[in-house]
């Protein structure tokens, strides 16, 4: 890797990364709001009818792992400070 | 040659750079052994999300920014001032070498090897519940109070920096700008950062240009005969003042927005902007320490000052020993990293050995920001007290560099203190209304709307009664025994997967005692001011405007702030050091 490469990155690591970290996690905590109202029978909160449920399947699958690690992922309040 | 900063920045680049080289790559390869090859939380729980992989470059892109803000600048500057340079200088070298980058760098490998966990449910796991109870309710005081600390330091700025809040605004102004044209109208990310930018430089060049943008002027609500009957100088900031509580006013509203609006909104966009004039003032400022030679700047400040400061004669001082090391929290050490550190970082990192480039390197590098601070206030023959000392002293050394008129790099250094405490206290804000809502979910204290009220009201009202150097004091006292904390866990940690913990052993105990003692005093000269009735420095304004009564109070509040984060931190030390002695046991 290039100097100009290197500089390149640290400029976005001190810029745009933060930014779009976030913008990240507004958009997965959208994405997770749309995978409980869909699958959420899977982590104990039925609100779709099953027949739906089984209906978007094929769609939410590749989702499901991460949802799944990220809704159950133990948190605190220290994870809040980044 | 040795009679300018040069000579002794560049020592303190050099060691770093040998530590970094030797000592720090000995650890990482013989105590923690880091391994590219051993898979990462990145990649182990990868999410797209928090976590990962991302460059080495990028993240101490990212680790820099987030642990940079004012603290490597107004805890060296004040030091300078209390001390002389020499004291100063030699805690910013060595502490970093030793103490420093160990910290944020072992505080992102024991994530690593957590799961990517944060400090909070590490401490859980060595420590108990008890344990990382006492550790939230620290991080709750010393949000209220960097928010005061910070805010008087920008409050002071903008006041004695006349064309700041001007410039400022167009800053803040470019980044709500930056934003509805990236998530509004989709612009392009490069071309909405040339939009901003522009309105930046038009900013900045009305201010300089046309004098009557120079606007509020200093202490612009107060009349002159105010600062005459009292025997004040009119060109200073003093608590209690209209001027003063304008301003509050106006950084609660900034604040207040900042915490409840969407990021995207207005925050994030804001830093981005906010951040693109302060690295150019930043490498600036270092290029300059270190052309003074050429440009024949020469040290006006004396090596030694003072090593002990009678309390009742100057309350900010006090023995060089504690209080040299908490006035000097980033640039040395400071507590915030290894949250920072255990936060995103670790979840991001590629490869183990990423981490010492990513911890050390950032460590090391607001160290070098630390040593221009210093370089700032050395070539001044009478520093005025405060962050303004900053600004004078980084735009002499530009203006003699570059050969422009001083009033480019006054504005420059003006709206690089504002808009780096302003970011910092935004997301200060933030945090404290994210861990109300955790703390009190069902409460109105953890309402997203009244949770920064409460923050705003305490920490306005210490900043309005003026004991800024004081809490500063306490904040360094917080956050130095945050990190004390943090590497005696780390030992901990050590200790249990049996690896040798000395190296983060030592300095934890040395940090803790020397922090500890550090609240103590300061609690026990808060005290001593109350129960005398006696105004502390600056107060004596708001004593002769409000009584003695407004100022007792708030030094008795400030004595139990202290004496409660006195026994916190004690209590965390104890449990810390019965840890050490459970697992060293074991081991």
């Amino acid at each position: 890797m290039g100097i100009l490469d290197r500089i390149r990155e640290v400029v976005e690591g001190l810029t745009v990364h933060g930014q779009s970290t976030a913008i990240l996690k507004v958009k997965a905590q959208i994405d997770n709001l749309f995978m409980i109202i869909t699958v959420g029978d899977m982590l104990g909160v039925p609100i779709l009818p099953p027949y739906y449920s089984l209906r978007l399947l094929p769609y939410v699958f590749p989702n499901i792992q991460n949802w799944k690690r990220y809704m159950l992922r133990e948190r605190d309040f220290t994870d809040l400070v980044t | 040659m040795l009679n300018t900063p040069a000579p002794y920045i560049l020592l303190g680049l050099v060691l770093y750079f040998l530590t970094y080289r030797f000592y720090a790559r000995w650890v990482d390869k013989k105590i923690w052994e880091t391994d590219p090859n051993r898979p990462t939380p990145s990649r182990l729980y990868f999410d797209g999300v928090e976590y990962f992989p991302v460059s080495k470059y990028v993240l101490f892109g990212y680790q820099f920014k987030s642990v940079a803000a004012l603290g490597p600048i107004v805890g060296p500057l004040t030091a300078v001032l209390f001390f002389g340079w020499l004291p100063a200088l030699l805690w910013v070298i060595f502490g970093n070498m030793f103490i420093g980058w160990a910290q944020d760098y072992s505080a992102m490998m024991m994530s690593v090897r957590n799961e990517g966990r944060s400090m909070g449910p590490i401490t859980y796991k060595l420590l108990g519940d008890r344990a990382r109870k006492i550790l939230l309710v620290y991080l709750i005081f010393y949000l209220i109070i960097i928010t005061a600390v910070f805010e008087w330091v920008i409050i002071d700025v903008l006041n004695r920096v006349p064309g700041t809040f001007t410039a400022t605004l167009f800053v803040l102004f470019g980044g709500v700008i930056f934003g509805q044209l990236i998530f509004r109208m989709r612009m392009d990310v490069l071309l909405a950062t040339l939009v901003a930018l522009l309105i930046v430089l038009v900013g900045y060049f009305t201010v300089a240009l046309i004098p009557a943008a120079q606007w509020p002027t200093t202490n612009f609500l107060d009349s002159p005969g105010f600062f005459t009957q009292y025997g004040f100088d009119p060109k200073l900031t003093y608590p209690g003042t209209f001027t003063v509580a304008f301003w509050l006013l106006v950084l609660s509203i900034l604040y207040y927005i900042a915490a409840t609006t969407p990021m995207p909104k207005f925050l994030l966009p804001t830093v981005y902007v906010g951040y693109l004039p302060s690295i150019i003032a930043l490498v600036l400022v270092l290029l300059a320490a270190l052309v003074t030679p050429i440009t024949g700047l020469t040290i006006q400040q004396q090596a030694v000052k003072n090593l002990y400061v009678d309390p009742m004669a100057n309350p900010q001082g006090g023995p060089v020993w504690p209080i040299l090391f908490v006035t000097i929290a980033c640039g040395a050490i400071s507590g915030w990293h290894s949250l920072v550190s255990s936060g995103l970082t670790s979840k991001q990192l590629e490869y183990e050995t990423d981490a010492l480039p990513v911890g050390g390197g950032a460590m090391f590098t607001e160290g070098a920001v630390a040593l221009s601070s210093i370089a700032a206030v050395m070539v001044l023959s009478q520093p005025p007290a405060g962050a303004a000392a900053y600004v004078q002293g980084a735009s002499l050394l530009t203006t003699k560099m570059l050969q422009v008129p001083p009033i480019y790099m006054n504005i420059l250094y003006g709206i690089f203190v504002t808009v780096m405490g302003l970011i910092t206290s935004m997301l200060f804000v933030r945090v404290f209304r994210l861990i109300m809502a955790e703390l009190f979910e069902d409460s109105p204290l953890g309402n997203k709307y009244i949770s920064p009220i409460v923050l705003l009201i305490v920490a306005g009202f210490l900043a309005f009664v003026g004991s800024w150097t004081n809490l500063w004091v306490f904040f360094g006292g917080t956050n130095q025994l945050l990190a004390g904390l943090a590497l005696l866990l780390i030992a901990i940690y050590l200790a249990s997967i049996k690896k040798p913990s000395w190296y983060t052993l030592i300095p934890g105990v040395f940090m803790a005692i020397t922090t500890l003692a550090a609240l103590a005093w300061e609690t026990y000269v808060y005290l001593l001011y109350a129960l005398q009735n006696k105004p502390i420095g600056v107060q004596a304004a708001v004593a002769k405007l409000y009584g003695g009564a407004v100022v007792q109070i708030s030094n008795f509040l400030s004595a139990a702030f202290g004496a409660l984060l006195l026994v916190l931190g004690a209590v965390m030390t104890y449990y810390l050091f019965a840890g050490v002695a459970r697992y060293r046991q074991k081991q």
